[in-house]
């Protein structure tokens, strides 16, 4: 039962003040909701993240070792590793593994000496560095509006926003994507947790109902 | 990703029976497999006052046989001089699906009228005609199974139809969220 496409969605961009993050958090089987609640975005140490898109399980394991990894680099050199080396480790540890069946297409955003740093790696082995990426099924529509808005001189809060709402509209037309739309930042000191709203919420404040005309009335039936 | 037939476009449908009352409720999604393409698409359709007939399954071919559907039915009416019952267009309904035996139309209908004295009518088929009557309630989707669970546990007999609508809606609320192909708020009727 190995589901080709990634269902769900995640994104990351680079911009002045460091690095956004943002994922939904639904996982399907098939069409069935397994869960609207589980945590994509991987917390590998206080100053690395990583987004979990393809297999649930592929990912927590492989983003802990990796955590793991990184803690003996800094015990064995006394400084911590950077991002690009961080992406590589994980990134040889999957080629090894290629063609057995892994499903992991994460993104690794930190924060090291010399800035922000953003890599796309995935199960068949790619590491891609860049500034904006977004990964899962809902990716085309989260693009749409992340290509749109985004600007490298923003605020925090605005890349925030953008974020979110790339999310947002990826759950809107994605059927696999859904339930909280989480947002994280990563600063020079280290990443931080700004926001995890309900899509469904969402939807009423970007487009809130207008009172409109009432098309049908329930009452009172008679002599039933 | 791979897709059954029933599952390209994405339905949820319940029809349950109260006192002297009955409630139908669809979802309103209509995708093409995992996009979205519109949050406000109608399921349930009105055959005439005390009969709604909602179509589950293809959306395509939920519209062909509505059409067909309601061509019979005013042809009935123009030589009867009378609306259908809806015992009689439930039987009409599985002859047409039961035509297109080795071709089907990819629907599961939902039947819902009041017959004589106000006696609520609901009933199910599957996309070749088998029909299924129940007193309680009937379901069809790709929801199907959580709509099966979340009704169990909800129905009680002989609800008023304010309780009926509460009930339901619910219902069907519940399964949809645990349903990727279906959900965007729903339609319900009580009669």
């Amino acid at each position: 039962m190995v589901k080709p496409a990634k269902g769900t969605t995640t994104l990351a961009f680079i911009f002045k003040e460091g690095v956004m993050v943002a994922a939904d958090s639904r996982a399907s089987m098939g069409g069935y909701i397994s869960s609207q609640s589980v945590k994509k975005i991987i917390e590998i140490n206080p100053y690395m993240l990583g987004t979990m898109a393809g297999g649930a399980a592929d990912c927590q394991f492989w983003h802990r070792n990796l955590g793991t990894k990184c803690r003996l680099h800094e015990l064995a050199n006394k400084c911590r590793i950077s991002v690009t080396g961080a992406s590589k480790l994980l990134a040889n540890i999957l080629y090894s593994y290629r063609g057995m069946g892994l499903s992991v297409g994460t993104m690794i955003a930190g924060w090291d000496e010399t800035g922000p740093g953003l890599y796309y790696v995935d199960n068949e082995g790619g590491r891609l560095k860049g500034m904006r990426f977004s990964v899962g099924s809902g990716s085309p529509y989260a693009y749409g509006v992340l290509d749109n808005g985004y600007r490298y001189d923003m605020s925090v809060e605005e890349a925030a926003e953008l974020a979110r709402r790339a999310i947002y509209h990826a759950t809107f037309r994605d059927g696999a994507s859904g339930g909280v739309a989480s947002v994280y930042y990563v600063g020079p000191n280290g990443w931080k947790k700004l926001s995890g709203d309900d899509v469904g919420e969402l939807h009423y404040r970007y487009y809130p109902v207008m009172p409109s005309t009432v098309e049908q009335e329930m009452f009172e039936v008679t002599g039933a | 990703m791979f897709m059954q037939i029933f599952e390209y476009n994405g339905s949820a449908l319940v029809a349950m029976v109260g006192k002297n009352c009955f409630a139908i409720a669809s979802d309103r999604r209509l995708g093409v497999q995992l996009q979205t393409i519109a949050t406000d698409f109608q399921r349930i359709s009105k055959i005439h006052d005390r009969l709604f007939l909602g179509l589950s399954g293809l959306a395509t071919d939920a519209q062909t046989l509505y059409q067909r559907l309601v061509f019979r039915h005013k042809l009935y009416q123009l030589r009867e001089e009378r609306d259908m019952k809806p015992e009689t267009f439930a039987s009409l309904v599985s002859a047409i699906l039961y035509e297109k035996r080795f071709g089907p139309y990819f629907c599961q209908p939902v039947i819902a009228g009041l017959g004589d004295e106000d006696k609520p009518f609901i009933c199910t088929m599957d996309s070749i005609g088998a029909k299924e009557l129940a007193k309680d309630f009937v379901v069809a989707g790709t929801a199907s199974e959580s709509l099966y669970g979340a009704c169990e546990s909800m129905f009680k007999e002989n609800m008023e139809p304010e309780e009926l609508f509460e009930t339901v809606s619910q219902a069907l609320l519940a399964s949809v969220d645990r349903d990727c192909l279906s959900g965007w708020g729903g339609h319900v009727y009580v009669v």
